[in-house]
């Protein structure tokens, strides 16, 4: 059985702190989500996971970027960079850094749902013939991907593994479990090239993707339901899964 | 013809060839020579069927990435029992479908007539991406593989032109010692894929355990198809064998403390696998694999006191007591074999997985067959049309 084995404190320098857990479902509307996945080189297998995580066989990454027209902090626009992992037997998507666009985003990604965001500029075109995104961070760019040749598909043929999210959580520092049900219009497959992928900047340099398996852009509707399970960190999800104690929930 | 009609459930058992880290050739040589030792006690013991899977790259899942090496052996080391080789892959990029005629019958000759031909199309990213398949094409290759290999069996100039592969004419040697010729299966993982086996009057070899309802649903659903199939081959094979594991032990609680962890251990590396689903967006693959999938079941009673408490209903982990009462339920169900997974990453050591399997034959498989019949070799196939 391997394990993650990154530092816990490392990676909880850049986690996100919550005050609360929110106790009601979040609603992104009219929203363009591209996914790409894509193998990277084995020095990261481990080390970018906390030890509670399993790294997958063979190492892989996912990058999503989400364009969001309504939602309650406005529209805006977030990237986020996962590393494919098995949380006890549950398919998963670690997070090792988010940048949106919005700082009202920055501060509520954060706040409600964990994740490690940042402000940066984010380019995210999606047209008929595919989609081209950037991200930069203080004029230097960490990430250029650009998607070709859609090829619609079903609704059911594309999989969103849940995320982890390290916080700094009323229970202490722990992986939150996010989920997203979402309701998708059109989906295509897209031919698609990494161009620009800075390992520092998403989270630990080891992080190297180097084939591109594939990647996926659709229309959806998005509902973040309220977390209702956390791990801690350094011990496995077997025993270390644990419910979102009712009494630190978000008063609405 | 008819396979399973009329006959006792049969017992098999189950290769994957898992390996413990580090890994090591001293690891690795103990794994095939344990499996080996385990084949030859089967094959006295009364068991039907051994089966090796194909998998390449599954590190710690399986190492059993040339079946037809270890099965050969299997077959030069034992009497009666039936080899399966299973499933094979059936995509071009890992496996000429020639060559897969070609080893099949050669299989089969060394056996002495006793192969059984599984077939599949791998459900892991980890597989497929190391072989550059695209997902898109998999069920298409292996319905091509399924058509194609009978032919290839029982004509003596056999040319094809298709999608897989093309070729012109030529007579594929040797011929299978089984006339017309072994019989043919198909890994059963996603939900469906008993329809896909039942409309072409293949068997059903479960690899992924579900609960006794859906186990029941898919294998009436099985039968009411097979009952009007078109037969790829010369040969239905109408069985429907299941996946499970077996730890038995006459007391209940040291065939939990040494079985649950054995069961946990290989569902944990089945996991570790990055499943093509998660990876590549396909309509070929609508379920991650068999994530989590080992016995998805209902939990069983509390009160029950033989059950090896933190497993699912069905687990063939326990007491012969309560071994006896869960081939039974699988047996009422219709499911015709079940072939047991004896280890995981050698966590059992290898007397105790002896000893399991000399206590269920001495004590469990009396109850639904006799020593006569342990004895016999398993089915002689016939040609469809045949009567049996």
């Amino acid at each position: 059985m391997i394990i993650g084995t990154a530092n816990i404190d490392d990676l909880a320098e850049h986690a996100a702190t919550m005050q609360a857990f929110y106790s009601e479902d979040i609603h992104f509307g009219d929203v363009t989500c591209f996914q790409l996945t894509a193998e990277m080189r084995n020095a990261a297998r481990e080390a970018v996971l906390p030890p509670s995580l399993h790294p997958t066989i063979p190492a892989a990454l996912s990058v999503q970027a989400y364009r969001v027209q309504t939602s309650p902090w406005g529209p805006f626009q977030y990237v986020t960079v996962r590393v494919s992992c098995r949380s006890g037997v549950r398919a998963r998507g670690f997070t090792t850094a988010t940048v949106t666009d919005s700082d009202t985003a920055c501060t509520a990604l954060r706040e409600k749902l964990g994740y490690p965001a940042r402000v940066g500029q984010i380019y995210f075109r999606s047209s008929y013939d595919g989609v081209a995104i950037t991200v930069d961070e203080q004029d230097v760019r960490i990430l250029e991907i650009d998607g070709i040749d859609p090829d619609p598909m079903g609704s059911n043929d594309i999989q969103y593994t849940g995320t982890l999210n390290l916080a700094h959580t009323p229970m202490g520092l722990r992986l939150l479990q996010v989920e997203g049900n979402d309701i998708s219009s059109r989906v295509d497959r897209l031919s698609s090239r990494l161009s620009n992928f800075s390992g520092a900047a998403w989270g630990n340099p080891l992080m190297a993707p180097y084939l591109v398996i594939a990647s996926s852009v659709a229309k959806m509707e998005l509902t973040i339901p309220a977390i209702r399970f956390v791990c801690k960190p350094e011990e496995l999800a077997f025993t270390g899964t644990e419910p979102v104690e009712r009494e630190n929930l978000e008063i609405k | 013809m008819n396979l399973g009609e009329g006959s006792a459930i049969k017992f098999g058992i189950f290769f994957e060839l898992s390996t413990p880290r580090p890994f090591s050739r001293e690891n690795e040589l103990a794994v095939y020579h344990n499996g080996l030792e385990q084949c030859r006690l089967a094959d006295e013991l009364g068991f039907d069927h051994v089966w090796a899977v194909e998998h390449h790259f599954l590190e710690g899942y399986s190492h059993c990435s040339s079946p037809e090496v270890f099965l050969s052996a299997v077959a030069a080391q034992t009497q009666r029992i039936r080899v399966g080789h299973g499933a094979v892959v059936c995509v071009p990029e890992m496996n000429h479908p020639v060559r897969v005629a070609e080893r099949a019958a050669a299989l089969d000759l060394i056996s002495n007539g006793r192969l059984e031909l599984g077939t599949a199309r791998s459900s892991t990213w980890t597989e497929l991406g190391g072989f550059q398949v695209n997902p898109d094409d998999t069920k298409k290759t292996w319905d091509e593989f399924v058509r194609v290999l009978p032919k290839m069996w029982t004509q003596e100039e056999f040319e094809w032109q298709g999608k897989a592969f093309s070729m012109p004419s030529r007579n594929v040697l040797p011929k299978p010692l089984q006339n017309p010729h072994p019989p043919m299966w198909v890994t059963v993982t996603s939900p469906g894929t008993e329809l896909d086996a039942a409309q072409r009057g293949l068997g059903c070899l479960g690899v992924s355990a579900a609960g006794y309802e859906e186990q029941e649903r898919r294998t009436k659903e099985y039968h009411k198809i097979i009952q009007n199939c078109d037969p790829v081959g010369g040969l239905v094979n109408d069985q429907v064998h299941t996946m499970n594991f077996l730890y038995c032990h006459e007391d209940y609680r040291q065939a939990r403390d040494v079985g649950v962890p054995m069961v946990n251990a290989f569902n944990v590396a089945n996991q570790h696998l990055y499943w093509t689903r998660e990876a590549h967006p396909t309509r070929a693959y609508q379920t991650l694999g068999n994530a989590g999938a080992a016995m998805r079941g209902k939990k069983p009673p509390a009160d029950d006191p033989s059950v090896a408490k933190g497993l699912p209903e069905g687990v063939g982990v326990g007491d012969p007591e309560h071994l006896i009462s869960v081939i039974k339920r699988w047996e009422s169900i219709g499911v015709t074999g079940i072939n047991f997974l004896l280890n995981a990453m050698e966590m059992v050591p290898q007397e105790e997985v002896l000893a399991s399997l000399r206590l269920f034959a001495d004590t469990v498989m009396p109850q639904f067959r006799t020593q006569e019949q342990r004895n016999q070799s398993v089915y002689t196939p016939a040609a469809v049309g045949d009567s049996v």
